[in-house]
């Protein structure tokens, strides 16, 4: 397929550039100028939506249903710093003063009981359908090799299709198809397929909005295709940025954070 | 915090004959209120215990288990003086390298009932991007009946570092009068689902105590005086203690943990065959089974009594795995836990369901079974087993 880098990376730009500007949001900017996007340019753009600023804090609310019903609800304030960085802490009462603390593809959990972190695999549940990773793992371009493989449209927005390959191994997911709008790159939906070659979650990026001139994700709703009517629903409040201190996210901190 | 347990006694144990020796309850209650508290830099942890084996009869007890300035020297320096908690190792149920920590049992790696208890220190860290050094005083001082009893003196330091995705420490450790210990720790990370650490301390020596019964093939002896010495205090042989382990989450959440633990430092196969027929010899001398003079027979209780120091609730042998089973849903949890003897293939196994009622309260039941032949390390314990009902409050 013939590409043409300057006109990739100038739309690429412009993309980003409107999401970091908080512009319009609805401007078709990549399908009709050009038709070969460049599949990483498009994740790192997707990658926008979730993380709006070098060094910020925001609240995540997990919610999880089966059949329909609230089975369990859980609070984290999240606090990130550069593509490497993320500290979870654990708001709810019978998981006070338990963090996750994730560096580079690396991840550990310090429980207050334990007095000590435990290095855990990204697979680890965090709470219903949310591994870990999901609340920590923030940007795809860093963890994944992406392809193009088409344009389709979910739930009538026009999609760019990417097909994921965790290219490290602290990546959450094994293999990923990344649908992203094509109107701005922001994610639509994307389905997890286990290394067996099983599909084992769907999730949806449900709403995003305006935070501080920023379009960032405030809602995504995952499906657990292994368990059936179980769907998590992870919300994303109060995006602040912040200074954070360094040794913050040095792992023998941990227990002296409050 | 309260769990009520009920024990079945082991009816061949040869550690207590008729349950004379050492009596051991039926029942048993244990309840505990802990507060954690942070005022600024200064954190604490009290707890306030009532243990019952007659509930008639409660004992209370008040343990500051930790009391603790924490300061921040400046952006990358952090003192810490008081009563503390640290861990060093990467292990799960065991630690080899976690020379700062309080003595724990490896059953109960979580301490469910938050019975550990600080250690007096000084600590200085320092955070250097993904790296931190720390070096710690520590003293077990002892304030009772108005009078401060100073501990021996202890240095550790650790240098840890974050590396191309391996966690790995390095950490020395001295003791008044004993052994400098020299160790490292790792964990690593492989694929989404494998985590593996392990842990490595030596030392030139022992001054660990060991019965006299062990170099000896004979079992039928009385000791007069307290049999236990040094024997290893000028041995140049290293002993190791070593740790590999490893923990695997399947797709469907279930995560399982394995351990291999060796303590050059515990009793062989020989030596601890050796012991076991001189506590047999004892135990048969207490239940009338061997005529011996009657005035052997208070000597007998007593080196009965003396035999049993040689078991530790760390494990007495040397060669152990502990296996891990482990799975949540959103309001229940359940966990297996298994400690295998490498050496004479004794089990202790313990089930734990827990059932979560609210986001605060939580209810659990859990097992303790010991299964082994006789002789073994496992099947000649005091109980056969244990039944644990609980229940957690969390405000």
């Amino acid at each position: 397929m013939p590409r043409s880098t300057n006109a990739r990376t100038s739309a690429a730009l412009l993309a980003a550039a409107m999401l970091l500007a908080g512009g319009p949001l609805s401007r078709p900017v990549l399908a009709q100028e050009r038709s070969h996007p460049d599949p990483l340019k498009l994740l790192e753009q997707a990658d926008v939506s979730r993380n709006g600023w070098d060094a910020f804090e925001v609240m995540t609310v997990i919610r999880n249903y089966v059949d329909g019903e609230l089975k369990d609800e859980g609070s984290f304030d999240t606090y990130i710093k550069g593509a490497d960085r993320t500290l979870v802490k654990f708001m709810d009462v019978d998981v006070k003063g338990q963090y996750l603390l994730m560096l580079d593809d690396a991840m550990w959990i310090y429980m207050p009981n334990t007095r000590k972190p435990i290095r855990i695999t990204p697979l680890q549940r965090l709470l219903g359908n949310a591994s870990n990773g999901d609340v920590a793992r923030t940007r795809w371009a860093g963890d994944y090799d992406a392809t193009f493989k088409g344009e389709e449209e979910v739930d009538g927005v026009q999609c760019y299709i990417l097909d994921l390959a965790a290219r490290s191994e602290g990546a959450t997911y094994n293999r990923v198809t990344l649908w992203v709008r094509k109107e701005d790159s922001r994610p639509r939906k994307a389905e997890i397929y286990l290394s067996s070659g099983k599909h084992y979650k769907t999730i949806f990026y449900d709403t995003f909005g305006v935070v501080h001139g920023r379009l960032l994700l405030t809602q995504m709703t995952i499906i657990d295709r292994l368990r059936e009517g179980s769907k998590t629903v992870m919300t994303f409040t109060g995006y602040t940025p912040k200074e954070i201190p360094e040794k913050w996210f040095n792992k023998d901190y941990l227990e002296k954070l409050r | 915090m309260d769990e009520a347990t009920a024990y079945h006694l082991n009816p061949v144990t040869p550690y207590n004959a008729g349950n004379a020796i050492v009596p051991q309850p039926l029942r048993g209650n244990i309840g505990t209120v802990d507060a954690a508290l942070g005022f600024g830099v200064v954190s604490t942890s009290l707890a306030f215990t009532t243990v019952a084996a007659d509930i008639q009869r409660p004992d209370y007890r008040f343990d500051v288990r930790e009391l603790a300035v924490d300061l921040s020297l400046g952006e990358s320096w952090d003192l810490l003086v008081g009563r503390k908690i640290l861990k060093w190792g990467t292990g799960y149920a065991f630690n080899p390298t976690g020379v700062v920590e309080p003595q724990r049992s490896p059953s109960d790696p979580t301490d469910r009932l938050n019975q550990n208890e600080g250690r007096n220190l000084v600590s200085l860290t320092g955070f250097i991007g993904r790296s931190s050094l720390t070096a710690v005083y520590l003293n077990d001082a002892a304030y009772a009946h108005s009078t401060l009893t100073w501990g021996k003196n202890e240095i550790a330091l650790r240098a840890y570092t974050f590396l191309a995705g391996l966690d790995l420490s390095l950490v020395a450790h001295y003791r008044e009068g004993d052994r400098l210990e020299l160790g490292t720790n790792t964990s690593y990370v492989i694929g989404q689902n494998l985590e593996l650490h392990g842990e490595l301390l030596g030392k030139r020596g022992s001054s660990m105590l060991y019965h006299a019964i062990l170099r000896s093939d004979n079992p039928a002896q009385e000791f007069v005086s307290f049999p236990y010495a040094a024997v290893e205090n000028d041995s140049r042989e290293i002993f190791w203690k070593l740790l590999l382990g490893g923990q695997f989450t399947f797709d469907n959440g279930i995560n399982v943990a394995l351990e291999y633990y060796h303590n050059q430092e515990g009793l062989s196969l020989q030596e601890w065959k050796r012991w076991m027929n001189f506590v047999k010899f004892q135990d048969a001398v207490q239940r009338g089974a061997v005529a011996v003079d009657p005035a052997m027979a208070t000597p007998s209780r007593l080196n009965l009594l003396w035999s049993l120091l040689t078991l530790s609730p760390r494990g007495t042998m040397r060669d152990y795995f502990f296996l891990r089973g482990a799975y949540a849903e959103t309001d229940w949890s359940c966990e297996v836990i298994g400690f295998v003897n490498a050496a004479d293939r004794s089990v202790a196994l313990i089930p734990t369901l827990t059932w979560k009622a609210t986001a605060s309260v939580s209810v659990y039941a859990r097992y303790t079974g010991y299964l082994g032949p006789d002789g073994s390390e496992f099947g000649s314990l005091f109980t056969t087993s244990a039944l644990g009902l609980g229940i957690g409050v969390q405000l």
